[in-house]
C-alpha cells in the first residue's frame, strides 16, 4: 500500500517536523509526533481525499495535546516579561526573543496549535478550526486569548516600528 | 514590551527553521511498522466490538425504548487509536426514582442516548410527557466529571455537576420546568470530562476555585461547582480535547399512574 505516501512523507517530513517542533519545543518529541502521526495517517491512507495535510495536521495536534495533557502541571502564566535596558541592543532583540519563546511555552496546548497553525502554517482561522476541532469563535477566541498573553498586538507592524519610536 | 504579528511570524520561522542544517530524516519502514500496528490493534478493537454488540443484543445491556442510539462514528474515527479501550458499556437504570416530601415515585425512561466520546459538549432532545422529566447520565469511567445543563422556570440555566458516580441526575416537577415545557421539544446539554482532565486546575486557572460551604479547598466539590460556569467548561474542553469515552444521557419522564405523585 503506498499511492503517493512515500512521496508525501519525503516531501512534507521537514515541514511536519518544525511544526511539531514549535508545539512540543523539543526536537525528539517532535520527530516522535511526526512518526506517530504520520503512522496513522498510512492506516488511513486510501480514505483520505484531497490534500492529506489537514487530517495530518489534525493528528499530530491532537497527539500533542494528549501527550501533553499526561504532564498537565499547571498553569505558568507570564505575568511579567523581562523588559530591556536598550531596545536597540542586540542582545536586548535576543531576550526579546527569547521571551516571546518562553511566553509561547506557558500557552495551554489549543492555544499553541491556533498560534503555529495560523501563524506559521499560514491556515486561515477557518482552515485552523477545522484541523483542531472546534468552532470558528472558540479559534478567534484562542487567538485572541494568546496573543494578550503573549503581548502580541496584531495592529502593530513591526517590532521595529516601535524601536524607531521609542 | 509589545510585539508585532510579524515579529511572531519571524520567530516562529527561525525557532522552526533552527535545526534544518541538522534535519530530522523519514523513517518510511519504522512509520509503516508502527502503521501496521496501529491497524493490527484496531481490527482487534474491532473484534471486541463486535463481541460488545452481541452482550447488548442479548439484552444484558439497557433495552431503549425510544429511538436508536446515536453512535459518533465521526468523532471516534478520528481518535488515536493508542488511547481507545474496551469497557463494558454503563448501565442505565430502567427508572428514576424521586422522592419529593411524602411523595415518592419512579420516572419510567422515556429517552436515551449513547456517546462514545469526551470532551465536547452534547445537546440531547426530546419530547416531554410531564413535568417530571429527570435526567441521569452513566459513563463507562464513573469517575469522570460531568455536567448537566437545561433550562428552568424563569429561562435561566440550571443543572449539576461532578463525578458521573454517585452525580446520579436530576429532575424537573411543576415549580422548576419552564412554561412551555409541555408545549414543544426540550433539550438538556451534557458535558462529559475524562476521570484525569485537569478541572481543579482549570477551575483554579479560570475562576480561582471558589469553594462551597463543603469545601475546605479546591477539592472535587469545588471543581465540580466551578464546573458549571461557562468559561471554565470552555477552557477545560479546549485543553482536554475530544477523545474516546463511553457514556449514556437517559431522559426519565411521566410518573406511572399507581405512583404517588400529584399531576
Amino acid at each position: 500500500m503506498d499511492d503517493g505516501f512515500a512521496e508525501y512523507v519525503a516531501q512534507r517530513h521537514l515541514r511536519l517536523c518544525r511544526m511539531a517542533y514549535l508545539l512540543a519545543r523539543d526536537w525528539g518529541t517532535a520527530e516522535d509526533l511526526v512518526q506517530s502521526a504520520l503512522a496513522k495517517a498510512w492506516v488511513a491512507w486510501r480514505r483520505i481525499e484531497g490534500n492529506p495535510d489537514p487530517y495530518v495536521y489534525r493528528i499530530i495536534v491532537n497527539t500533542h495535546a494528549s501527550w501533553w495533557r499526561r504532564r498537565w502541571r499547571g498553569e505558568v502564566p507570564a505575568e511579567s516579561l523581562p523588559d530591556r535596558a536598550d531596545p536597540r541592543d542586540r542582545a536586548g532583540e535576543v531576550d526579546e526573543q527569547d521571551a516571546l519563546w518562553s511566553a509561547i511555552g506557558t500557552l495551554s496546548s489549543r492555544q499553541r496549535a491556533v498560534i503555529v497553525l495560523h501563524y506559521f502554517e499560514g491556515r486561515t482561522l477557518t482552515q485552523v478550526a477545522d484541523i483542531v476541532g472546534c468552532s470558528l469563535g472558540a479559534v478567534k477566541s484562542q487567538l485572541s486569548r494568546a496573543l494578550t498573553r503573549l503581548r502580541v498586538d496584531p495592529d502593530i507592524q513591526t517590532m521595529q516600528v516601535e524601536r524607531a519610536q521609542r | 514590551m509589545t510585539y508585532s504579528t510579524s515579529d511572531l511570524e519571524r520567530l516562529l520561522n527561525e525557532r522552526g527553521e533552527a535545526r534544518a542544517g541538522g534535519g530530522p530524516t523519514a523513517h518510511l519502514d519504522i512509520i509503516i511498522r508502527r502503521g501496521r500496528r496501529i491497524r493490527r490493534t484496531r481490527r482487534a478493537m474491532v473484534a471486541g466490538g463486535a463481541l460488545a454488540v452481541a452482550v447488548v443484543a442479548a439484552g444484558l445491556v439497557n433495552a431503549l425504548p425510544a429511538g436508536a442510539p446515536r453512535l459518533d462514528r465521526s468523532a471516534v474515527a478520528q481518535s488515536p487509536a493508542d488511547s481507545a479501550q474496551i469497557k463494558p458499556a454503563a448501565k442505565l437504570p430502567g427508572s428514576f426514582h424521586v422522592v419529593m416530601g411524602n411523595k415518592n415515585f419512579s420516572l419510567p425512561l422515556l429517552h436515551s442516548e449513547r456517546f462514545t466520546t469526551t470532551g465536547a459538549v452534547r445537546t440531547v432532545t426530546f419530547t416531554p410527557a410531564s413535568y417530571y422529566t429527570g435526567y441521569m447520565v452513566v459513563c463507562d469511567d464513573p469517575r469522570a466529571w460531568v455536567v448537566i445543563q437545561g433550562k428552568l422556570k424563569g429561562g435561566e440555566a440550571g443543572g449539576t455537576s461532578g463525578r458521573c458516580a454517585p452525580l446520579g441526575g436530576g429532575h424537573h416537577d411543576k415549580s422548576s420546568a419552564p412554561a412551555d415545557w409541555l408545549k414543544r421539544p426540550q433539550s438538556v446539554k451534557v458535558w462529559v470530562f475524562p476521570a484525569d482532565a485537569p478541572v481543579r486546575e482549570v477551575a483554579q486557572a479560570v475562576a480561582g476555585c471558589p469553594l462551597t460551604r463543603k469545601s475546605k479547598e479546591c477539592d472535587d466539590e469545588a471543581a465540580a461547582h466551578a464546573l458549571m460556569r461557562p468559561e471554565v467548561r470552555e477552557r477545560l474542553s479546549s485543553e482536554v480535547g475530544e477523545r474516546p469515552g463511553g457514556w449514556t444521557v437517559g431522559v426519565y419522564d411521566r410518573p406511572s399512574p399507581a405512583s404517588s405523585a400529584g399531576s
